[in-house]
């Protein structure tokens, strides 16, 4: 046997040795408590509002559209970025790629390409007003974990039925667990200095929204 | 200029007890100010957050609760998460200890023959040492975060799990940056060195092959790691190196995926007083074209286990690491971190460090503490600090009186005599008759002790004590059933 097998070994004996034999593991676990709160209450207006005012307190821009002028409002926001050079998913729609820059479609693009582009649009899995937060999970329109990271500017299309209240309702959107994930509530940040919150370390320094109000 | 603090040992096999470590902190006015100002900027956006969630104290007891089952089933969900890592393309080590930890990651980094690696701010690997020994097997390690970049290169101590350099202002980054990224004409705005620090490292996270993390949480259900972060550099170790490797300690899995709605409302806004962290990443194994393509999770024991083993004791490993307990603290807001001696600073370091070290070391953190509670309330995890502290307390007495040396130690032969009297009455009662002449002698006018001599003056030096009445309750009962006849 090898070593490392030995210290599983041990590792286990020592924690069962301390636990002994508890109960059931499976119905121990379905009788946990669970009293916070699951479903969200506010209307839909009232709860794209607070999706809004949480995405903007943690310095995101947010504009909003109707469902037909989401290609736009995309070409205005690049427009008004005064930046040339953009990555996006291989997935994302073609109507969406803005006329007049120049466009780096990620097909295992090399990590040095992406960091040359200066931003990135993808489109978003979930919002969570609670938090203003931005749930990407990585499809074909939403990209590759590099691609809404190393650009300093990130353009997210997210759709208002996209979005609930609570945290708990997200997981209810998710059919099977993610096998990646990316939760994003605003931009990169840090209070490390002092405690002054800094918009932009590492990852993207601008954060920009488009809310897509395509119900009601 | 000088250094911050005369550098602290962080290794409890070393450090001075605490009240020795806490000294020259509690003489240095600058760290304490630069503390004081980051703690109450920190106490009061949480206060704000939480007082936002109605449903608070039901996510405290949720979490409670998972935590609590996790720790009682520890073994199944590790096998299982063991079991869907390795099937989604990870790796999985067993560490029964912090030197074959380490072990592992040089085997792996010799394997790669990577002479670099990036890290993420991890508790584990500075549980373990990490650092030192990569750099004495010839690996030098780049911390990442803004705060753990500060400390590598100002060569300093982390004094908080959360914001590590906290007891750090703004003109000592600038002079630490200044002098080692030969920036001259750098100014102390946040703003700057912060920038300053993202183009030091850009050109590391695009070079550098293998990176290494701790996690938040280890998802049993799904094989899936998960990590919090708030400026990217996280992500950045996450996606860009070829190889990956994680350090987790044990305790930290969960049972499903879906159990991280309890954990991660809870983290945040304890930690640093946001809604959510910036950043939450979630991955499982190896994604093709996606990130590392190998990864190694090593699952840490290093003392954790002989915890789980007592029933008072056990509901340390709940811990989630937010340090909310350590910002509300009296005794941390005091001292800082580095007193503590340990990496674990703050309440949960008096409770952790003393039983990952299984008491040979740090027995002085138990009394740490003033008792207040403030820690056990802010918990969002609701460990009961106090209670633990106490157990512990209890334990390095029994440690104590132990040992011969100690025989005539003044605190346990008094405790001898009184545990004798106590199991007599007529003992009791002369030493009622004897304290309340002796005690006549020293009491004043006021019916108060201001002053005693020998060792009794320890505690009227700060405190008063009030006189002895006249008459016992044994008198005045048996009085008042003569009276009655």
């Amino acid at each position: 046997m090898t070593a490392v097998a030995d210290s599983k070994q041990k590792v286990l004996d020592r924690i069962r040795a301390a636990t002994g034999k508890p109960a059931a593991t499976a119905e121990a676990y379905a009788k946990l408590e669970r009293g916070y709160t699951r479903r969200g209450e506010l209307q839909a207006d009232a709860l794209i509002e607070r999706m809004i005012e949480r995405l903007r307190d943690y310095d995101a821009e947010v504009v909003e559209c109707k469902p037909a002028e989401i290609a736009a409002t995309i070409a205005a926001q690049l427009k008004a970025s005064g930046k040339h050079v953009f990555v996006a998913p291989e997935g994302l729609p073609a109507e969406w790629l803005a006329e007049g820059f120049d466009w780096q479609i990620d097909q295992q693009l090399e990590a040095g390409a992406v960091n040359r582009a200066e931003g990135v649009v993808t489109a978003s899995f979930c919002g969570v007003a609670d938090s203003g937060t931005i749930v990407l999970h990585h499809s074909a329109s939403e990209g590759r974990r590099v691609l809404t990271l190393l650009p300093d500017w990130h353009l997210c299309i997210l759709r208002s039925s996209q979005v609930v209240e609570t945290l708990p309702e997200y997981f209810d959107r998710c059919a099977q667990p993610p096998t990646l994930a990316t939760w994003i509530s605003g931009p990169s940040a840090t209070a490390d200095i002092e405690m002054t919150r800094i918009k932009g370390v590492h990852g993207p320094r601008f954060l920009h929204v488009i809310l897509v109000r395509d119900e009601g | 200029m000088s250094a911050i603090s005369n550098r602290p040992i962080l290794d409890p096999v070393y450090a001075p007890p605490f009240p020795v470590a806490a000294l020259p902190v509690l003489r240095n006015a600058q760290l304490r100010k630069n503390v004081g100002h980051a703690i109450d900027v920190i106490q009061a956006k949480r206060a704000r957050l939480v007082a936002e969630k109605t449903d608070w104290q039901e996510l405290r007891t949720a979490a409670a609760g998972i935590r609590d089952h996790v720790l009682a089933h520890l073994d199944v969900y590790l096998e299982q998460f063991e079991e869907r890592c390795t099937a989604a393309g990870g790796q999985v080590h067993w560490a029964a200890d912090a030197a074959e930890a380490r072990r592992i990651v040089l085997e792996i980094l010799r394997e790669e023959k990577a002479s670099e690696v990036i890290k993420i701010k991890t508790m584990t690997s500075a549980e373990i040492q990490l650092n030192p020994f990569l750099e004495s097997s010839g690996i030098h390690a780049y911390e990442t975060d803004l705060a753990e970049i500060i400390l590598q290169l100002g060569e300093e101590e982390p004094s908080h799990i959360v914001v590590p350099a906290l007891h750090v202002n703004r003109s000592q980054v600038r002079e630490i940056f200044a002098r080692k990224m030969n920036l001259k004409d750098l100014s102390d705005e946040p703003k700057e060195l912060t920038a300053a620090a993202r183009n030091y490292l850009r050109q590391k996270f695009l070079s550098i092959p293998a990176a290494i993390s701790g996690a938040n949480f280890l998802v049993a259900e799904t094989g899936a790691v998960s990590v919090v972060e708030s400026e990217g550099n996280g992500r950045m170790c996450l996606t860009l190196p070829r190889t990956m490797i994680t350090i987790a300690g044990i305790e930290k899995v969960l049972p499903r995926f879906r159990d991280l709605e309890v954990v991660l409302q809870l983290l945040g806004r304890s930690a640093t007083g946001e809604r959510m962290n910036p950043y939450t990443s979630l991955w499982t194994g190896v994604t093709p074209g996606d990130g590392p393509q190998k990864f190694h999770v090593i699952l840490l024991d290093n003392g954790r286990s002989s915890i789980l083993a007592k029933k008072t004791e056990r509901q340390t490993l709940r811990c989630i690491r937010c340090a909310a307990c350590m910002n509300s603290c009296p005794v941390y807001r005091q001292t800082g971190g580095h007193a503590y001696g340990s990496v674990y600073p703050g309440p949960i370091g008096a409770i952790l460090t003393p039983q990952l070290q299984q008491l040979h070391h740090a027995q002085s953190l138990p009394y740490a503490s003033s008792l207040c509670g403030a820690c056990y309330e802010v918990c969002p995890v609701k460990i009961n600090i106090p209670e633990v502290l106490l157990q512990l307390r209890s334990q390095v007495v029994d440690q104590e009186r132990r040992q011969i040396r100690r025989f005539f130690d003044p605190m346990h032969l008094g405790l001898r005599v009184a545990n004798l009297i106590f199991s007599q009455a007529w003992l009791f009662h002369a030493a009622q008759w004897m304290g309340k002449t002796g005690a006549r002698l020293v009491t004043q006018k006021d019916g108060w002790i201001h002053w005693m001599p020998s060792v009794g003056g320890k505690w009227t030096m700060t405190r008063d004590l009030r006189g002895l009445p006249q008459q016992t309750f044994h008198d005045w009962w048996a009085g008042r059933a003569k009276g009655a006849k």
